[in-house]
Order: structure tokens, then sequence, then C-alpha cells
């Protein structure tokens, strides 16, 4: 690249960011679900040190930001940083790294696997461009580490708990570490004389209760995502709704963030965040679209 | 507490924060014996968590519990049964 003729806003696109110093860049890196090997962390770490200042800048968004780069050594330093195979993040509109939790594999609470599925996310959407900027989340349960409900669509863990009579040694333990109070031990008329019970529209999906049960009399009924839409936080923040909650199945969680991110892309005006766009136009209109259009794509054979 | 449990002891973790609770309930129960039942009094919310899932992981048996105001006393064992 020449240096007297780089295409200043062009570099926006490949995540190099202005400082207000002249001449220096912020080398923006691409992480998803916040991973990186220890030898790409050496090697932005030997990037940093030989042309940035010796130090990085890490984001909210699990990125890694290199500073001070002086615009003669912009592709120097992203070559350097390709041989390890780290890329340049996203900056304008377009669609941000993915950011997630540790998940299931190695988090106590995590329901699904959030880091193949930020991988997933990553490879079909990450930089396309979009009205505004757009970012995606990935959190493995109801703690949402990642915050699913601050994004432009995020996916939460979710399971849907269910109690079996004849492991329950009737201790009570669960209707009082219920975060929510959905819990409740109920007379009924069989031998024992009780049973529990949790509240569909109280519980908030976690897995505390089928975590922490001494005899694994909650056990896990249904699992799955719950589908969050038009999350932002900055200037005008709004929490996201809920698309769907408890999808089971895996390819109707990436059917809904399709049409979810077509439906966005198709009808928001230039710069409007995709929350925004929902309070434009209603969120039962969005909602009966793209679920409908979801309920026919299913019936298909 | 129910009259039908063996108890034998008491600790009151009211106000003590994690890990610390979860460690000093840990370490009272090693110290009874096979057959016995202690009382573990824990605060409510994510201190109850914490001390609840530091119980199950260490393998010992929560048998009973009852609802205080702001906490909850719960019947621990050493072993899966009771006697």
């Amino acid at each position: 690249m020449s240096d007297n003729n780089q295409d200043k806003a062009a570099l926006g696109k490949v995540g190099m960011m202005r400082q207000i110093q002249p001449e220096y860049y912020v080398m923006r890196l691409k992480v998803v679900a916040g991973d990186l090997t220890s030898r790409q962390l050496a090697r932005i770490s030997s990037v940093a040190e030989q042309y940035g200042r010796g130090f990085v800048h890490l984001s909210t968004r699990q990125g890694v930001e290199i500073h001070y780069v002086h615009q003669d050594n912009l592709e120097r330093a992203r070559l350097a940083l390709a041989e390890e195979g780290i890329e340049m993040g996203a900056c304008g509109p377009r669609v941000r790294a993915i950011v997630a939790c540790p998940g299931d594999e190695t988090c106590r609470w995590g329901v699904i696997d959030t880091k193949a599925m930020a991988r997933e996310l990553d490879a079909r959407y990450f930089k396309v461009e979009t009205p505004s900027k757009f970012k995606l989340a990935v959190t493995g349960c109801s703690h949402n580490c990642t915050k699913a409900n601050e994004n432009d669509i995020g996916i939460r863990g979710a399971i849907e708990p269910k109690w079996a009579h004849d492991a329950c040694t009737d201790c009570g333990l669960c209707v009082s570490f219920c975060p929510v109070k959905a819990i409740g031990r109920l007379e009924s008329d069989d031998s024992d004389g009780f049973r529990y019970e949790a509240d569909e529209d109280a519980c908030i999906n976690c897995s505390i209760c089928t975590s922490l049960c001494p005899t694994n009399a909650w056990g896990i009924g249904r699992k799955g995502y719950t589908v969050y839409i038009g999350g932002t936080m900055g200037k005008v923040p709004r929490f996201a709704s809920v698309l769907k909650r408890i999808v089971e199945s895996e390819e109707e969680v990436y059917d809904l963030v399709e049409r979810s991110f077509n439906y966005y892309r198709a009808n928001a005006l230039k710069k409007e965040r995709f929350g925004h766009m929902i309070d434009r136009i209603g969120l039962d209109n969005i909602k009966e679209e793209i679920l409908e259009v979801t309920v026919q794509h299913n019936r298909q054979p | 507490m129910k009259s039908q449990f063996n108890i034998t002891g008491s600790l009151d973790l009211r106000g003590v924060s994690c890990p610390v609770n979860a460690a000093r309930a840990k370490q009272s129960i090693a110290a009874i014996g096979d057959d016995e039942l202690i009382e573990v009094i824990v605060d409510e919310g994510q201190a109850l968590v914490n001390v609840v899932r530091s119980i199950n992981d260490a393998g010992y048996r929560i048998f009973k519990s009852q609802p205080l105001e702001n906490s909850v006393a719960i019947i621990v064992g050493k072993r899966k049964t009771v006697g």
C-alpha cells in the first residue's frame, strides 16, 4: 500500500481508525468469542512493541486494540499479525466481532456451546455491511455474562426445568435458591402429598435449580436458545426484546438470526440501530413477520 | 427443624462473605461423624448458591432446608443417607 495514497476512509473498513494524533492509527483486531492463542498474544505483544507504544487497549467487546501505530507502519504491522492468523476487526456500519462467554465447555452454568455458535455467526456475518453498526453476542445461560440483551442480536442458552418426584427428598432447598422465586411446593393427592412446580412465566430459564438440587430431582426438561433482537447501549440505550424463547434446534436459531438480519437490512433507515427500528415499526409487527416466515420454513419437508 | 434428624452442631454463616462461608461450611462438615448432621445458616441469594454448590461438590448431602428471614437453615450430613 502506498503511504501517500492511503484512503483513510477505507482504512476504517479494515479496522484501522484514525487517532486524534495526526498520522497515528488504532489497529482494532478481530477476536471471536474472546479467544486468542498464547502464540497470538505473543505476536500482538511484539507488534505493539515494535509498531505501537508497547501497550494494548482491551475493548468492552473482548477486542484488542494496538494504539499509536504510525500510518507508514500499518501494513507491516497487519502482515505481522496475519502471520499468526490475527485478522483486523470491524468499525463503522457493519457486523462487529462476535462476543461470547466460555459456555458449556468450561462453565458449570453454561448450557450451550457458545464458542462454536460464535464462530459460526462470525463465518456468516462478520463485516457484512449494515445500516448502522451491528453487534451479536452469545451467552451460555441466564447469568448473561456477555449481555445478550445489549446486542442487536443476542442468543442465550436456556433450559426449562423438569421435576422428578422419584428423586425428590422434599428438602425444600429449590424454593429458597431459585433467584426469581419461581419454584413452589404444592400439596398434592398422591402418596407423598407434595409436588414442586416451576412457574413457566416467572422462570428465567437459568440452570440454578438443575445444577444445585442435591438429588438431581430437578433436571433439564427442554434445552435451547432464547433469541433476543434489538438491544443496544450507547447514546440511546434499549434492552433487547425476546424474539423467541427456548428454541430447541440450532438450525432454527440460525434461521431466526438470518431472518432478523435480513429484515433489519431491508427496513432500517440509514444509521438506525435495529432496536430503534423495532420501536419505529412495532415489535409485534416485526415478530409476526420473522416468526411467520420461520414457521413456514419449518413446515417444508 | 424436623425432629427426626439428629443434629449435633450448628454453624451460623450469616454475614460471612463468599468464599469464606463455603470454606467454613465444608470445614465444619468435615469435622462431624458419619452419622451426624449439622445445621448451617446462610444468607439467601448468592451466598446460598455458593455454599450449596460447594457442599454438593464436596460430596456431602443436604437433607432439609428451612427458610428463615433473609436466610436459610440447611441440614447437612457427610453421607448421602441418614442413619
